[in-house]
């Protein structure tokens, strides 16, 4: 709902808060509570913004949760899609951000914890395999060590769009975002059903089949471990419009 | 004093057991009256404080021995009958037990009841310190009325409150735990007493902010009083006392609004989780399918869509450079063939000068050096006026006595002197000053 401050979207444009916010939400950031100036500005606005945004072929989409993100549904802006390093990581933040112990901390897990998490979840070995994908024999001291590396990538990354904020002394704040990382397992369908339907509507791309379970962050040339659409098997999967031709208003 | 603890090695090591051994002592001290305990009490109530502890340990007798002597060692408890090996002794627990055991029995904590008597208390001592302090004269009366009060009184006052907001603060992290004791015991049903919890500490910390905010500007200023009074009498003692007070009160007022800030991020947290994942999964069936799906047993492996738009980017007016010519060999020969170049003579051109100067009428050797290098720098003069003397000698006859005269050319030279003459048959003039009138003498 619009309130009176915005009576119209030149109103939201011109808001001193608005170029920042456009631009993080562009990048894919997600906006939540804790950005009390931006969450405010996207609640009074949003009216505004749904239809503004979609002139572009974007969603901007308010989740219960308490967070905003921009979804691109059609060509105009560029879309991209996490790691498989970083959406284990996502998940294993996700788990922490459910788990009662989250509460006695306020909110906060240190990237050790992180790592513990996963390795309990996943294995260690499955964890091992999971960030070294080509190495069929490694050094085990060597490969642990890839693995915090990377996972402090991937945290990085996922600080970056907002799922979690880094603070001091290897702390994490866990923001509600990372509850989209248990979309497909929230309803009371049938996975494989909800994932379904967040691929029809854009929200999850699915891994091919025979996909070799490794870290696109390994391979990526650019070391950003954002990477391309995977081709998918559905005929209805993902619009693959990353030509990185996004342009600004 | 750390080297002195240092060098007599103290340590202190208590187990469990130990802690409740002195725990139990304390409390049956208190509950009968007792000042000592006998060894029969010692081990009667030892034997108590291990059935709590370790119900199935064995050799009692032997482990209650044991148990004495540790704390003996450690100066936890004290034989205080004085009785030697005359009878059995009576042990009482030193001010070191009676330390630990009140910290784990009875931490203090702020509440709005004992924040509002502290600080009442602290009112009117201080009044009575401010009064004393108007009425002081000389620094006996400064001390026992003025700096004695604030030091031990007032501090004390004022140690209690810290004390008191530090059990605050240790029954807040007992609370974030409890809240976590209780969903982890009883997921959906423990939301109601984690809001109780979250109500109640809230409250507290609020009410306890309103009485900080409003008697610690009071107190402050009765020390800001006293401490103007003791800097007009020059008594820095207790200037210095007053001072380090009023830090104290800074920091009790500061630690409350710290935190209520801190308790209310919290609860709003705690609130939030609550609602969007307690009661969203009031049967905590999410953690389990997430942890399916993080070890890859629940479906397919996907990845989340985002924006991901590039930087904008932004073109700035960049100045347009000039072309750099190519960097070529050069076509020409780096080498120039000599030529010749006639130039200027010196020779002939100081022939002239001196010429002109004889044609002038110069008849000693001093005016012709006067008037050739007279325009010359003084360093360059010297080696001038030898040339022009062997020019001379050239194109004029030179005489001279045996003793020559030394004459001075200008200030910074002088010569021996000749007298000229033309030269019998004379030298041509140089072809320069063919126009200048020949020299004096017979003409070529």
């Amino acid at each position: 709902m619009t309130r009176p401050g915005y009576a119209q979207l030149q109103d939201v444009i011109l808001d001193p808060d608005f170029p920042e916010l456009d631009l993080a939400l562009r990048r894919g950031r997600h906006v939540d509570r804790d950005d009390v100036a931006w969450y405010a500005l996207l609640g009074d606005a949003q009216d505004h913004l749904e239809a503004f945004y979609r002139r572009y072929g974007c969603e901007l989409v308010h989740k219960t949760d308490g967070y905003f993100y921009l979804l691109p549904t059609g060509d105009k802006l560029s879309r991209r899609q996490l790691a498989i390093g970083d959406m284990l990581v996502g998940q294993a933040l996700a788990l922490l951000y459910l788990h009662p112990s989250t509460i006695e901390r306020g909110g906060l897990h240190t990237t050790e914890e992180l790592i513990a998490q996963l390795a309990t979840v996943m294995g260690s070995d499955a964890l091992i395999r999971a960030f070294n994908p080509k190495r069929r024999r490694y050094d085990e001291r060597v490969a642990q060590k890839t693995v915090r590396s990377r996972v402090g990538e991937s945290v990085r990354r996922l600080a970056s769009l907002g799922f979690v904020e880094m603070m001091e002394a290897d702390q994490l704040r866990l923001r509600p975002a990372l509850l989209r990382f248990a979309e497909p397992v929230r309803g009371l369908s049938e996975p494989a059903e909800a994932l379904a339907r967040l691929v029809a509507q854009g929200e999850i791309a699915l891994e091919d089949e025979g996909a070799v379970p490794a870290d696109a962050a390994a391979d990526d040339d650019d070391g950003d471990g954002e990477r391309e659409p995977a081709g998918s098997d559905d005929g209805d999967a993902l619009p693959d419009d990353d030509r990185g031709d996004g342009d600004a208003p | 004093m750390l080297a002195v603890i240092a060098e007599r090695h103290l340590t202190l090591e208590l187990g469990t057991l130990d802690i409740c051994f002195l725990v139990a002592l304390y409390v049956r001290g208190e509950a009968a009256g007792l000042t000592s305990f006998t060894e029969a009490q010692l081990e009667d109530v030892f034997a108590q404080a291990s059935a709590a502890v370790a119900p199935e340990t064995d050799q009692l007798r032997r482990r209650a021995t044991l148990a004495i002597q540790r704390l003996r060692d450690q100066r936890l408890l004290a034989r205080v009958d004085g009785q030697g090996v005359v009878r059995t002794g009576e042990f009482a627990l030193s001010r070191l037990a009676g330390g630990i055991v009140q910290f784990y029995l009875e931490e203090d904590v702020l509440t709005r009841e004992t924040l509002g008597l502290l600080t009442h208390s602290l009112q009117v001592a201080l009044a009575g310190v401010l009064e004393a302090a108007r009425r002081a004269i000389g620094p006996a009366a400064w001390q026992d009325g003025v700096v004695g009060p604030l030091r031990v009184t007032i501090a004390e006052l004022v140690a209690g409150i810290e004390r008191r907001q530090r059990g605050l603060d240790v029954q807040q992290e007992d609370f974030q735990a409890e809240i976590r004791r209780l969903l982890e015991a009883d997921w959906f049903g423990a939301i109601d007493r984690c809001q109780d919890l979250l109500e109640s500490t809230s409250a507290t910390l609020r009410e306890l902010n309103e009485v900080l905010l409003r008697d610690t500007s009071v107190l402050l200023a009765l020390l800001q009083d006293i401490e103007e009074l003791a800097v007009a009498a020059g008594e820095a003692e207790a200037e210095s006392a007053a001072h380090r007070l009023m830090d104290q009160v800074d920091r009790i007022a500061a630690w409350g609004s710290a935190r209520q800030r801190a308790w209310s991020e919290y609860f709003q947290y705690v609130h939030r989780y609550l609602r969007d994942v307690v009661r969203l999964d009031p049967t905590r069936a999410l953690m389990q399918r997430l942890r399916d799906q993080l070890a890859g047993a629940a479906g397919r492996r996907f990845a989340l869509a985002y924006a991901g738009a590039p930087p904008i980017r932004l073109l700035r007016t960049v100045a347009a450079l000039p072309d750099r010519p190519p960097v070529v060999r050069p076509r020409a020969p780096r080498e120039r063939e000599p030529e010749a170049d006639a130039g200027e003579d010196p020779q002939v051109a100081l022939d002239a000068k001196v010429w002109r100067s004889l044609g002038g009428g110069a008849a000693a050797l001093s005016v012709v050096t006067g008037e050739v290098t007279g325009e010359l720098p003084a360093p360059e003069r010297f080696v001038e006026a030898g040339r022009v003397a062997q020019t001379v000698a050239r194109l004029a006859r030179a005489a001279s006595a045996i003793e020559r005269p030394w004459v001075a050319v200008g200030d910074d030279l002088e010569i021996e002197d000749w007298a000229l003459a033309a030269r019998p048959g004379g030298a041509a003039a140089p072809a320069d000053t063919a126009s200048a009138e020949p020299p004096p003498g017979p003409k070529p």
